[in-house]
């Protein structure tokens, strides 16, 4: 049985375009145009995951209010921002109203059903019992755990909250401790049509911030200046 | 802030025109004076008129020595000359004052002198009355003053002054005047031969003091007036003895008019009808004079010599040093100044008059003349000593058609002088008072104004900060004011607010523009994406590749747009750490190196350590910006320099590019958004916010960036400065 995405963006080609593409990539597809459209739909016919635009017709904040609404009805549905509004505050808040990833347009659409794969293939590894993960899912570099299934990082134990983005830089990174990974190569890990070495600044400062907000001397990300980053295994 | 006058000194300056208020009083009170002199005159005026109508048509007080019909008497006269001071009987001559220089000096008959050819003899005699007296004096020079001696009975064995008195129809009467010793001299009535006195007992009526002089002797003589009645005739004459052997008379000087068929004279002195008359006008200050045809005077009363009223103040004792002693000290130098200060601007009113003694015969005025001649007139005349001012009015009196004689009236201009000068002084003490109290009012107003303003334009200068970057929209700063500064504080939060607005737009504007691009771009990308699936075999064409690419610069185009404003708002909630500024760049340099190896990069570090407190992500992004256009604009196959230096106070970064220089004014320009020098490569997009996200970061750091044309060669120098965290420490 096919999984059900729900799409909801007022710009009629823009949503036909999402729709068709994943169509092709099999997924059933349902397209609303506005809030009260896609909350009325999702409430009788909940997708298995949902991708909104913020600015939602007139409504500037329509896709964050969508987004609290889906919460109440349903708290596990992974939610995707798909949006034009590229700014920190945005991305805040769209995190820290559960959505499991936040995507800028213009975007690439073979990385979007990439990234809907991962998505379900967390929600899928959610669903599993502890038990049942092995120990080869889990890479574990010294303070730093890393789940490939449930693609959850947790640093000295406590679980970090990151979108997809996020996970694949700090993996990356982490795999090979010591290494420097270099612009060039994050942009690919990004997954995302355009990216600039900004682009991964902001990532890094963000996820650092991640860091630091569950240990204030979180120092293992290094600025390798010119370069790009690297994950120090020792402070 | 350009030099110039506070608002304060300006004020002040104002202030100052308060001073022309005493010299507006000065103006006022000297015309005030022109006015109250005039007054004066005419109530002088009136008064003359008034003396002249009561001795109008009454004949009788010029009529003791004129006859009604004006034939001039064939008697010999002499006249006593009206006293302004009471005299002293002591010899001094002092109390005379001018009367005596008026004595006329008498010789020895040709007849003593011819008998003692050596003997030096002369007499200055003067009449005067004052009161019920009339006072003679004898002013003798004698080159032996002979004292008559003890127990000689004759009384003209020395020197001595023979007055001779007859009543008409009546005897003569004698006597005698002579002393002992210097004082109080013998009067005895004598005999015909002025020989013997008739009785031994002395005349107490008469009084007579006699003193030594330089060069002789003097003798004042005062005579009641009732032994004097109006048709008393007089004589007297000065007796001098020299001979201690025999005691002749050397010589005999009449002091009074001599004719061969009389030797008794007249004297004539103002009737007693006018002095009762006048005694009622009598006042301190006034002087009035009644004169005959001839000039001479009837009658004089009052006195112009006037007390000096201005109240004197004394230097305070310094015993009791209180407030009042202080208040005291003050005021006495205040007056003193003052009054110092009167001496040069305006008249001082005289102490004491030196007029007092003159004589009308000795003015000859012309207003008396035209007084006779029956004209009203006034004149003004300074005082003998020139320290006043005084003022005479004439009038005639008439008897029938004839002018008997004038009357003047004489008054000092003291009173109005001082009056003029207390009410200076008046004015010029509530002026002072007045610019004080409004200097200092004014003061504390410029003050509180220059204050205010001040505060006003700092909160001003605080609102924009040195990026042109509104910090506050609202001025606290007299918000509150209801007045115009208050109303300009409004209007320039007013101001800020519009300000804000508009440049939130701008700023905003690159961010909505790609918001809006974004859209529509994502519908062409996602439009080719779906077109590729759906026509396999498109991907391939070399057209679709170059649609996405054109779809990927604009995607550049956008982040570029957006990042400005993005990183602002980052940057608000970065945390700064302590960065050896040194080794930083080094590690960038190489770093760059490797990731472009195309690019040869120079690096010349010129100092040891360099410690900044910085944001060291944001400090390497604004080197990429840097580099990159460094990068861009380096002529083909040269280096990047990238110099790391200390300068004063700051560590700077140079980026050096050799290429074509900057054109003229860009220099300042570069660091705007949107502010784009050309590209290089068409493919590239140069949307001119790279430098203004370097611009944003130096800001940030509280440092600066600046771009100028290389010296010599042809090239660019970048150079970003921040702030070093320890400035005084240096390890170089």
């Amino acid at each position: 049985m096919a999984r059900k995405v729900a799409i909801v963006e007022d710009d009629f080609d823009q949503r036909e375009n999402y729709a068709d593409a994943l169509q092709k990539s099999g997924y059933e597809v349902a397209t609303y145009a506005n809030r009260t459209e896609a909350l009325n739909g999702m409430r009788n016919d909940m997708p298995d995951l949902a991708i909104l635009d913020i600015m939602l017709e007139n409504e500037m904040d329509g896709g964050f209010d969508l987004c609290r609404d889906l919460r109440a009805l349903s708290p596990t549905l992974p939610i995707i921002f798909l949006t034009a509004r590229d700014s920190d505050i945005d991305r805040v808040s769209g995190l820290r109203l559960d959505a499991w990833d936040y995507l800028t347009k213009p975007l690439n659409m073979q990385f979007l059903s990439v990234r809907i794969n991962s998505l379900f293939r967390i929600v899928d590894s959610l669903g599993r019992s502890a038990a049942d993960i092995s120990n080869s899912d889990l890479l574990v570099i010294d303070e730093l755990e890393i789940d490939e299934h449930s693609m959850s990082i947790r640093w000295k134990g406590q679980e970090l909250s990151l979108t997809l983005t996020e996970f694949w830089l700090i993996e990356s990174m982490a795999r090979h401790p010591g290494h420097v990974k270099t612009y060039e190569n994050m942009m690919q890990i990004t997954r995302q049509s355009y990216v600039e070495r900004n682009t991964i600044n902001g990532y890094i400062r963000r996820i650092r911030n991640k860091f630091k907000e569950v240990d204030s001397n979180f120092k293992n990300i290094q600025t390798v200046f010119g370069v790009g980053y690297k994950w120090n295994p020792h402070d | 802030m350009r030099s110039g006058f506070s608002i304060r000194s300006k004020l002040l300056l104002v202030a100052l025109l308060l001073l022309l208020i005493p010299w507006m009083s000065y103006i006022y009170v000297r015309d005030m004076k022109a006015f109250l002199l005039s007054g004066q005159e005419d109530a002088l005026s009136l008064a003359a008129r008034a003396v002249a109508t009561v001795l109008h048509d009454r004949p009788e007080f010029f009529d003791d020595n004129t006859v009604a019909d004006g034939t001039p008497s064939q008697e010999n006269e002499i006249y006593a000359f009206p006293l302004p001071n009471y005299i002293n009987i002591n010899g001094d001559l002092s109390d005379w004052g001018e009367q005596a220089k008026q004595a006329t000096n008498y010789s020895p008959e040709p007849v003593d002198l011819a008998l003692y050819p050596n003997n030096t003899i002369s007499v200055n005699h003067v009449l005067g009355y004052r009161g019920s007296y009339i006072y003679a004096l004898f002013e003798v020079e004698d080159d032996a003053v002979l004292f008559r001696r003890k127990g000689f009975l004759r009384v003209d064995a020395a020197d001595h002054i023979r007055l001779t008195l007859q009543d008409p129809g009546r005897l003569e009467t004698r006597y005698t005047l002579t002393a002992q010793k210097p004082g109080r001299m013998s009067i005895y009535l004598m005999d015909e031969n002025w020989q013997y006195p008739i009785t031994g007992e002395p005349n107490y009526d008469l009084a007579a003091e006699i003193d030594i002089s330089d060069r002789g002797y003097n003798v004042e003589l005062r005579i009641p007036r009732f032994m004097l009645s109006s048709d008393t005739r007089i004589k007297m004459v000065v007796a001098d003895v020299d001979d201690t052997e025999v005691f002749s008379i050397q010589a005999l000087i009449p002091t009074t008019p001599q004719n061969e068929t009389d030797e008794l004279s007249r004297l004539q002195v103002q009737s007693p009808e006018i002095a009762k008359i006048l005694k009622g006008l009598d006042r301190s200050d006034t002087r009035i004079w009644v004169i005959d045809k001839d000039k001479q005077v009837r009658a004089v009363v009052g006195n112009i010599l006037t007390e000096d009223n201005l109240e004197q103040i004394n230097r305070p004792k310094s015993a009791n040093k209180n407030l009042r002693y202080f208040w005291d000290y003050v005021r006495y130098y205040y007056t003193r100044t003052l009054r110092t200060i009167f001496t040069y601007i305006i008249e001082q009113p005289a102490v004491n008059f030196a007029d007092h003694e003159r004589s009308t015969e000795q003015r000859n005025d012309q207003i008396i003349e035209r007084a006779l001649l029956g004209a009203i007139s006034s004149d003004r005349r300074p005082s003998l000593d020139n320290q006043g001012t005084i003022l005479m009015s004439a009038h005639p009196v008439y008897l029938g058609d004839n002018i008997p004689g004038a009357v003047v009236v004489e008054q000092s201009t003291n009173q109005v002088t001082r009056r003029q000068q207390e009410t200076l002084e008046n004015v010029i003490s509530v002026t002072l008072l007045v610019l004080i109290t409004v200097a200092t009012a004014l003061l504390i107003f410029a003050s509180r104004l220059t204050l205010r303003i001040r505060r006003l334009r700092n909160a001003t200068d605080g609102a924009i900060d040195r990026d042109g970057r509104i910090v506050t929209q609202k001025l606290l700063a007299e918000a509150s004011s209801g007045d115009e500064i208050g109303d300009l504080s409004r209007s320039v939060s007013n101001m800020l607010g519009r300000l804000s607005q508009y440049t939130s737009y701008l700023r905003g504007l690159p961010d909505t523009l790609a918001h809006e691009v974004s859209n529509p771009l994502n519908v062409v990308n996602s439009s080719l994406h779906n077109l590729q699936q759906e026509m396999p075999g498109s991907g391939e064409s070399k057209y679709m590749q170059r649609a996405k690419n054109g779809i990927a610069r604009i995607g550049n185009i956008l982040r570029n747009l957006t990042e400005a404003a993005n990183l602002e708002q980052a940057m608000q909630s970065e945390t700064r750490e302590t960065v050896d500024l040194v080794k930083m760049i080094e590690s960038y340099v190489d770093g760059y190196s490797i990731s472009n190896p195309e690019q040869a990069f120079e690096l010349d570090i010129e100092t040891k350590r360099l410690m900044v407190e910085i944001a060291p992500d944001y400090i390497a992004q604004a080197l990429d910006k840097l580099v990159d256009n460094a990068i861009d604009f380096a002529a083909l196959g040269t280096a990047i320099t990238i110099r790391v230096k200390r300068s004063d106070k700051s560590a700077q970064i140079d980026v050096v590019n050799l290429g074509s220089r900057l054109p003229e004014g860009m220099a300042e320009r570069i660091f705007e958004p949107l502010v784009s020098l050309g590209r290089k490569d068409a493919q590239k997009t140069r949307l001119g916010m790279g430098l203004y996200v370097v611009k944003l970061i130096a800001s940030f750091h509280d440092g600066d960036v600046q771009a100028q044309n290389q010296i010599g060669t042809d090239g660019v120098v970048f150079s970003l400065s921040l702030p070093l965290n320890n400035p005084a420490a240096r390890d170089d």
